[in-house]
């Protein structure tokens, strides 16, 4: 396959991760080069920053987690991944990208509508995170004195996209453990299976709930084809830290669980991935729902799969879209998770389909489990929403826990009736 | 067993809806149709107690099942059951948060009651058995609830041929595949021909029928409530700002606008940077305030309820919505406005 066809993705596992004088990859030991990376991170809205490792298994709870980022470069300087944000606004997705598979960069602290996410890299809520089984450099801020809070969004945003790259950079002459040939759909041939689209909904509903396409929010805007290559070059960053458990960081769009599966079908073509804006009001998710389903008619697409992010406002953009794409004889399948209440008696959705039925569920958002006590917290001392230290013992819904039903579909999450799921 | 039966103030023979607000209260025996329960039930078991409440307390005081359900225990009762509350709603939630309220407490419960009835939810799991629409069908009813009891009472499990209704628990659980695996295996599941096959079962979402309208706004008293986290600066009750489990009251008395530094809004769910520079916008107190000075309305309600509307469960927003109608009844509201966000 000729580089122009599709992207080729050399992957490099990072197995240890410390803090250390210089930055390098060797073995799958990554060492952060401290003062450099602070170098990274300075901008007028911060009086100081911090960084913090936890790996899987470590006795650690981050606390107010907001995005999370796997380290990728494409070569020196930093050109070419993240584009709008650390590269040019040029279409990626083709040529070669480096990976650190097994590593994400985070942020953890305070930021207005930020609600308090949580990792644990141990216990009975590590299952329930994909950065429970990264190993994570965690940074830590105070903000200067005065700092307006969106410019301390934007310098944490373009922080994070800046370390991503740089680390990755140190791994660019490793050894690679795995290289990976991945396919573009525009340019591959149709092979008679049957085609299927992905919906990506990004949520739009303004400051530190925005997502970023190529450094641009998708407010007001319609739906609109990328390659999924994009995705893996990091077209895709978030800046949305509301709902943490149905949160979709930009790691999850790196690693986008659902193109990943079609990508891997023997029986499925994964033929497009589409980006819809989440309007926040009706009429715009009518709008925005009934042309998706006519670009993907367009595409000639057999099945759709949509996922969404956001709470109950956002299972609107979801089921609308499924109910045009069945009108225009396109299978529609939606990632959703259930709101059933704290006892799981509730109607599991906010805004059911109609007309479409076939839908993946990532459980039960109310559901409330209890996380042990642990030796040590990032991000933030306290949980401001249960008024105790972020070490202690707590008891919270599985709405708290980062990532824990994302509906771009990477976890084993799921609800069911105790008698269907044979308990 | 010793049994404790519950009824609402109209079967107790107090009275209907003048008797509503009549607190929680124990009587010993059985009453009303309580009688008719006990002998369908046997010489095995014993209605020990009546427990009642009238309609409107128990919407608006939840707490009022702990109370009676600890009564009944220091009276030593084995079982709770309660109803039938045929379709009348507050009664019905009266009842299913009674027999859910004994199933905390350890008791085995069972509440009985039509399905359509809006106080089915309240049950969290608890059984609850079919009752007729109304109670011209007393007598099947009981019977049929008489026989589920006995069911119960022998600590077996009431399954829909016995005539349980209501929700059963969702449960969280792993699945072997991750979602976004089983979503491409749906995909071709359903490709090949399976119309039927889902993860989530659709919801049914009740049906309310609206009041009709007011005849003359001049003469009617108008109540503002409120999902918007509206509260004192502050937030001196802790309400949540997602996820909300209770509601809470403020008064208005005195007052002609929600001013800046007076009230705020705790919602989660949008940027309340312009609803904390001017509150009224969140309740709109100003102009609700001059409509009653202009005599377009006939008196505004000197108090607000209000919430916060984000990521509510339908169970809590439901129980809030029954608590608010009580409330506003009793205090004799025509007119509510309902300012969402």
């Amino acid at each position: 396959m000729s580089a122009e066809a599709g992207l080729t993705r050399v992957v490099h596992d990072v197995r240890e991760l410390g803090l250390g004088e210089s930055t390098s990859y060797e073995a799958g030991r990554l060492t952060v080069g401290e003062q450099s990376m602070l170098g990274l991170l300075r901008d007028p809205a911060f009086a100081e920053v911090r960084l913090g490792v936890a790996s899987p298994g470590d006795s650690v709870r981050i606390v107010g987690v907001l995005d999370a980022i796997q380290p990728c470069s494409k070569g020196p300087g930093g050109g070419g991944v993240f584009p709008g944000l650390l590269g040019p606004a040029m279409p990626v997705g083709r040529g070669t990208t480096h990976v650190l598979r097994g590593a994400a960069v985070l942020a953890a602290g305070f930021l207005p509508r930020a609600q308090e996410a949580v990792i644990d890299m141990s216990g009975p809520a590590a299952p329930l995170s994909p950065l429970s089984n990264t190993h994570n450099l965690v940074i830590e801020w105070t903000p200067a004195e005065n700092a307006d809070w969106g410019d301390i969004d934007v310098a944490l945003r373009k922080g994070l996209v800046r370390v991503a790259a740089h680390l990755a950079e140190a791994a660019l002459d490793a050894e690679p453990d795995a290289i990976e040939e991945i396919a573009d759909p525009a340019t591959s041939t149709p092979n008679g299976k049957p085609r299927v689209g992905v919906i990506l909904n990004l949520q739009t509903q303004g400051k530190f709930k925005d997502v970023f396409v190529y450094g641009r929010s998708m407010s007001g805007g319609l739906a609109t084809v990328i390659s999924p290559g994009e995705l893996d070059d990091g077209a895709v960053v978030s800046g949305q830290f509301g709902h943490p458990a149905l949160k979709n960081p930009t790691f999850l769009h790196q690693t986008h669980p659902v193109v990943a599966a079609l990508r891997a079908s023997d029986d499925l073509e994964l033929a497009a991935l589409i980006l819809c804006p989440e309007p926040v009001d009706q009429a715009n998710k009518e709008l925005v729902s009934a042309h998706a389903a006519r670009l993907c008619k367009s595409l000639k697409l057999d099945a759709v799969i949509a996922t969404k992010e956001g709470g109950g406002n956002a299972d609107a953009d979801v089921s609308l879209k499924m109910d045009r794409l069945e009108e225009e004889g396109i299978m529609a399948v939606g990632i959703l998770a259930e709101m059933a209440g704290r006892d799981g008696t509730g109607p599991p959705l906010v805004v059911p389909p109609t007309k479409a039925t076939a839908l993946v569920s990532t459980g039960n958002y109310d559901e409330r489990m209890i996380l042990p006590a642990v030796e040590r917290a990032l991000g933030r001392p306290r949980i401001a929403l249960l008024d105790q230290d972020s070490t202690d013992e707590v008891e919270l819904p599985v709405a708290a826990i980062y990532c824990a039903q994302s509906t771009l579909g990477w976890g084993r999450l799921t609800c069911a009736e105790p008698e269907l799921a044979g308990a | 067993m010793k049994i404790v039966h519950y009824v609402n103030q109209f079967f107790a023979g107090m009275g209907g809806e003048d008797s509503a607000g009549t607190g929680p209260e124990m009587r010993d025996g059985a009453t009303g149709p309580g009688r008719k329960l006990a002998s369908l039930l046997g010489d095995e078991h014993e209605i020990i107690a009546t427990a009642l409440c009238g309609d409107d307390y128990a919407a608006s005081h939840p707490d009022f099942a702990a109370t009676l359900v600890t009564q009944a225990k220091e009276r030593g009762a084995e079982m709770v059951l309660a109803g039938p509350a045929f379709t009348s709603g507050r009664y019905g939630m009266a009842c299913a948060r009674m027999a859910a309220a004994a199933s905390e407490a350890g008791l085995p419960a069972l509440a009985s009651m039509h399905p359509e009835n809006p106080g089915l939810g309240e049950a969290a799991g608890t059984a609850v058995v079919e009752s007729g629409l109304t109670a011209r069908q007393m007598k099947d009813s009981l019977e049929r609830f008489a026989t589920a009891a006995l069911i119960v009472a022998k600590g077996e499990q009431l399954t829909a041929k016995d005539g349980r209704i209501g929700p059963v628990a969702r449960v969280n659980r792993f699945a072997e595949r991750n979602a976004a695996e089983r979503a491409v295996a749906l995909v071709l599941t359903r490709l090949q021909g399976d119309r039927q096959a889902t993860e989530i079962p659709l919801p049914d979402f009740d049906q309310v029928t609206p009041a009709a309208p007011i005849e003359n706004a001049a003469d009617a008293t108008f109540a503002l409530v409120t999902e918007g986290g509206f509260v004192p600066f502050g937030n001196p009750d802790r309400l949540e700002s997602a996820r909300a489990t209770k509601w809470v009251r403020y008064s208005l008395d005195g007052l002609d606008s929600a001013d800046e530094g007076e009230f705020m809004s705790v919602h989660g769910g949008f940027s309340t940077v312009w609803a904390n520079a001017d509150p009224n916008r969140i309740l709109p107190l100003d102009i609700a305030r001059k409509l009653e000075q202009e005599g377009a309305i006939g008196r505004l309600h000197g108090e607000v309820l209000a919430t916060t509307g984000n990521g509510t469960t339908v169970a809590d927003a439901r129980r809030f919505g029954m608590e608010w109608a009580a409330d506003l009844r009793q205090q004799n509201i025509q007119a509510v406005i309902l300012t969402a966000t």
